[in-house]
C-alpha cells in the first residue's frame, strides 16, 4: 500500500459508523418544489413513531428547512461525547440546519450545501434507529447525489409528485435518474389530489403511470387537505396525524412499508 | 465542542486508509481548519489517548492549524478568520464551529456587505497525509 498524500475525508468513516445503527433510510424527494415533500416526510416520520418505531427525521433541505417547523421542534441539539444529540419532537429525533441558523438566510453554493449535509450526517448521534427519514430539497442537486450515494444497502426512496403534468415532468426525471443509478425506489406517491368530483384533465393518473413505467409501486393518491395547513400553522402534530391526508398516508405506509416486502422489524 | 467524536473518526479513517495489509502506520497529518475553532491541544491529547490499542498506537500524529481564507463571491475580496468571525457573538461563533459553511448566515463581506462568503481554506478538519513503513 503506497503512502497516502491526498486528503482523506474522515467524515465518511464517521457517517458509515453512524448509519450502521440505522436499520432503514427512507429518502423523500420530488425534484420539483411545492409538491408537499416536507409535509409527507414529517408525516411519515410521525406515523412511524406513532407505530412504535425509533425514528429520526433529517431535514436535508438546507436552503429552506421546514421539518422543525412542521413538527414544532424548538429545542436545539445538545453536545454529547459522541456527537450532537438531536432534539425530540412528537416522538421523532430531528436534525435540521434550522437549529444552527434559526430564522437566518442560508446562502450556500452547491458545494457548500454538500459540506453541510456531510457535516450533519457525521456529527449527529442518532443512536439506534429503525428508520431515518430524509426530507430532500427540490432539484437533482449535489445533495441528492451525496445522499443517494451513501455507503449502505438499506436505503430506499419515495418520489412525491402532484398529478399535474408540470410536476410529473420533473418527477419523471428524478425517477429516471434513480432508476439508472439502481437506487431502490419504494414507489411514487401522488399528492394533493382534489376530490373526485372536482377533478379535471390535470388530475389524471400520471403518478400511477409513472410508477408503472419504471416498474415500481404506486403508493397512492393523497388528498389535498386544508386541515394539514391548519395543523402545521398551529404546530399541532397530533392534529396533523388526524387529517384525512395523514390517515390516507398511514394506509399507504402500512401497506407498502410496514407490511410489504420492505417491512422493518422493531427493535 | 465535539473533539472526542472527531478524533474517533480520524483514527478510524486513517486505519481504513492504511488498508488491511497489516502494515504499520508511521505517521499521519491532521490539518485543523481555523473556522471549526477546535482546541488543537485537546485534539493532540485525544489522539494520543484514543490511538492506544489501535494500529496507530506508535504512529506519529502531526496536528497543524490551517488558516482560514474566505472569499466574497460578489466582490472577490478575500478575508481572514479575524475579519469575518472576529466580530461575531459567542453563540454565533459556536454555530460556525459546528457548521463552518453557515458563516454566511452570520457574517458578511466587510467590503461590499453581501452575505456571499465562500470558504476557500480552513473550513474544518482534514487528514492530509498517511505514511506507512516500507
Amino acid at each position: 500500500m503506497p503512502n497516502r498524500g491526498s486528503t482523506i475525508d474522515f467524515r465518511r468513516s464517521m457517517i458509515r459508523r453512524r448509519l450502521q445503527n440505522v436499520k432503514k433510510m427512507l429518502i423523500v424527494l420530488s425534484g420539483k418544489g411545492g409538491v408537499g415533500k416536507s409535509v409527507v416526510s414529517a408525516t411519515i416520520a410521525a406515523l412511524l413513531g406513532q407505530a412504535g418505531f425509533n425514528v429520526g427525521l433529517m431535514d436535508a433541505d438546507v436552503y429552506g428547512p421546514s421539518s422543525a417547523f412542521i413538527l414544532d421542534a424548538h429545542a436545539k441539539p445538545t453536545e454529547g461525547k459522541r456527537g450532537l444529540i438531536p432534539p425530540v419532537a412528537g416522538g421523532i429525533k430531528i436534525m435540521s440546519v434550522d437549529f444552527f441558523a434559526p430564522g437566518k438566510p442560508i446562502p450556500l453554493t452547491g458545494g457548500a450545501a454538500r459540506q453541510v449535509i456531510l457535516e450533519m450526517l457525521a456529527l449527529t448521534d442518532w443512536g439506534r434507529l429503525d428508520y431515518l427519514v430524509v426530507d430532500m430539497p427540490p432539484a437533482t442537486s449535489d445533495i441528492m447525489i451525496t445522499l443517494t450515494s451513501l455507503p449502505r444497502s438499506e436505503l430506499s426512496t419515495v418520489v412525491v409528485t402532484m398529478p399535474d403534468r408540470l410536476s410529473l415532468s420533473v418527477a419523471h426525471r428524478v425517477v429516471e435518474l434513480l432508476h439508472a443509478g439502481r437506487i431502490p425506489i419504494l414507489g411514487v406517491l401522488g399528492n394533493m389530489y382534489r376530490p373526485t368530483h372536482q377533478r379535471t384533465i390535470s388530475d389524471d393518473d400520471g403518478p400511477k403511470r409513472l410508477a408503472e413505467e419504471f416498474k415500481t409501486t404506486f403508493l397512492g393518491e393523497m388528498p389535498y387537505d386544508v386541515g394539514v395547513r391548519e395543523a402545521v400553522e398551529k404546530g399541532d402534530v397530533n392534529g396533523l396525524l388526524k387529517t384525512t391526508f395523514a390517515r390516507t398516508l398511514n394506509r399507504s405506509v402500512k401497506r407498502h412499508l410496514l407490511e410489504g416486502p420492505h417491512a422493518q422489524r422493531k427493535d | 465542542m465535539h473533539e472526542f467524536s472527531l478524533v474517533e473518526g480520524i483514527i478510524q479513517a486513517v486505519q481504513e486508509a492504511a488498508g488491511d495489509g497489516g502494515g504499520r502506520v508511521k505517521s499521519f497529518k491532521v490539518q485543523v481548519g481555523e473556522l471549526a475553532q477546535f482546541d488543537i491541544r485537546l485534539i493532540r491529547e485525544l489522539l494520543v489517548e484514543l490511538k492506544k490499542g489501535t494500529r496507530l498506537e506508535d504512529a506519529r500524529a502531526i496536528v497543524v492549524r490551517e488558516r482560514a481564507k474566505v472569499k466574497c463571491l460578489s466582490c472577490g475580496s478575500e478575508w481572514s478568520f479575524d475579519d469575518v468571525v472576529g466580530p461575531l457573538q459567542r453563540d454565533e461563533r459556536e454555530m460556525v464551529h459546528f457548521m463552518p459553511e453557515l458563516l454566511s448566515s452570520y457574517s458578511k463581506c466587510p467590503s461590499c456587505s453581501k452575505n456571499y462568503l465562500e470558504i476557500e481554506e480552513g473550513r474544518s478538519v482534514r487528514v492530509t497525509e498517511v505514511r506507512l513503513d516500507a
